[in-house]
């Protein structure tokens, strides 16, 4: 089923902001911006993190958080409040994880009820995009940049009944 | 008093810790679980004060374990904290007996709004 209203890009731009403020940047010194994203660092190289909730129910599809390695690991710096060095691989697929399911649950309150969330998939070193979302259509994406880094948010509106567990 | 803290990611527990003591409530005993189950099996042995849940979890869900809790007896006082809160789970969550729904992200305001009356 197709939607007619929203997530917007403004939608997430309205959730990210507010998750940077909470837990990124609680003191306004790093910012997330908005105007600038070099997108084409996120090519499915092996320097990508991605995560994924998806969304099943009345509404069928997947929020999508990915960046690059550097900027996960700012992330999980900056969520578990620990220096860059400290952090390990598990700290990145918990904090890329666990930025997914908050954005992906709030976009989830958007969308048309009853639907579950999953719980969420983390790729590191893998694509975000194209062959992992085989059937999916871009609803609407967040292109960011946080430490000189990338950070794309995308919501995948599945266009198959099979596509909504293909996460 | 004694706060149990149920997240499976532990980014989200040391979160919720933080807010914890950045909204007063530092003094507190804090125990942790990472899944439903645990999180019922946590609260029966260590008789938790407040309980502090996200409400999707692997093992069992949230409200799965508060329905459990409530079943066997247990009243513990029980909030979630969660990324996802809509009008059909906080009217179910209010039926099964949690006091309150904190949204994620949440700042240290929101938890003094909600513990306030329970820890303050």
């Amino acid at each position: 089923m197709s939607i007619s209203t929203g997530p917007t890009s403004e939608d997430l731009r309205v959730i990210a902001e507010e998750v940077w403020a909470s837990y990124l940047d609680p003191e306004g010194i790093r910012p997330l911006l908005l105007d600038y994203s070099p997108d084409e660092k996120l090519d499915g190289s092996d320097g990508e993190v991605s995560a994924a909730v998806s969304v099943t129910g009345a509404w069928r599809g997947h929020v999508v958080v990915a960046c690059t390695s550097a900027a996960s690991k700012h992330a999980a710096a900056a969520l578990l409040g620990i220096g860059l060095d400290d952090v390990g691989g598990d700290d990145v697929a918990d904090a890329l994880g666990e930025l997914a399911n908050v954005i992906g649950g709030n976009v989830k309150s958007l969308l048309p009820e009853p639907s579950a969330l999953s719980l969420p998939h983390v790729v590191i070193a893998g694509p975000s995009s194209g062959s992992r979302w085989p059937a999916v259509t871009e609803l609407c994406r967040l292109s960011a940049t946080w430490y000189d880094e990338p950070i794309v948010v995308s919501v995948l509106e599945s266009t198959s009944r099979e596509g909504a567990s293909a996460a | 008093m004694k706060i149990l803290i149920a997240d499976d990611s532990r980014v989200m527990r040391q979160i919720v810790t933080r807010t914890l003591r950045q909204a007063g409530f530092g003094g507190h005993e804090l125990v942790e679980a990472c899944d439903g189950q645990e999180l019922f099996d946590a609260t029966v042995k260590e008789k938790p004060d407040l309980v502090l849940s996200d409400w999707n979890m692997p093992a069992m869900t949230g409200i799965e374990v508060l329905r459990a809790l409530r079943a066997n007896g247990v009243q513990v006082p029980f909030g979630f904290v969660t990324s996802e809160v809509t009008t059909s789970m906080r009217d179910e969550a209010e039926a099964t007996g949690a006091l309150f729904l904190i949204a994620k992200p949440f700042t240290a305001d929101m938890f003094r709004d909600s513990l306030d009356p329970i820890l303050g």
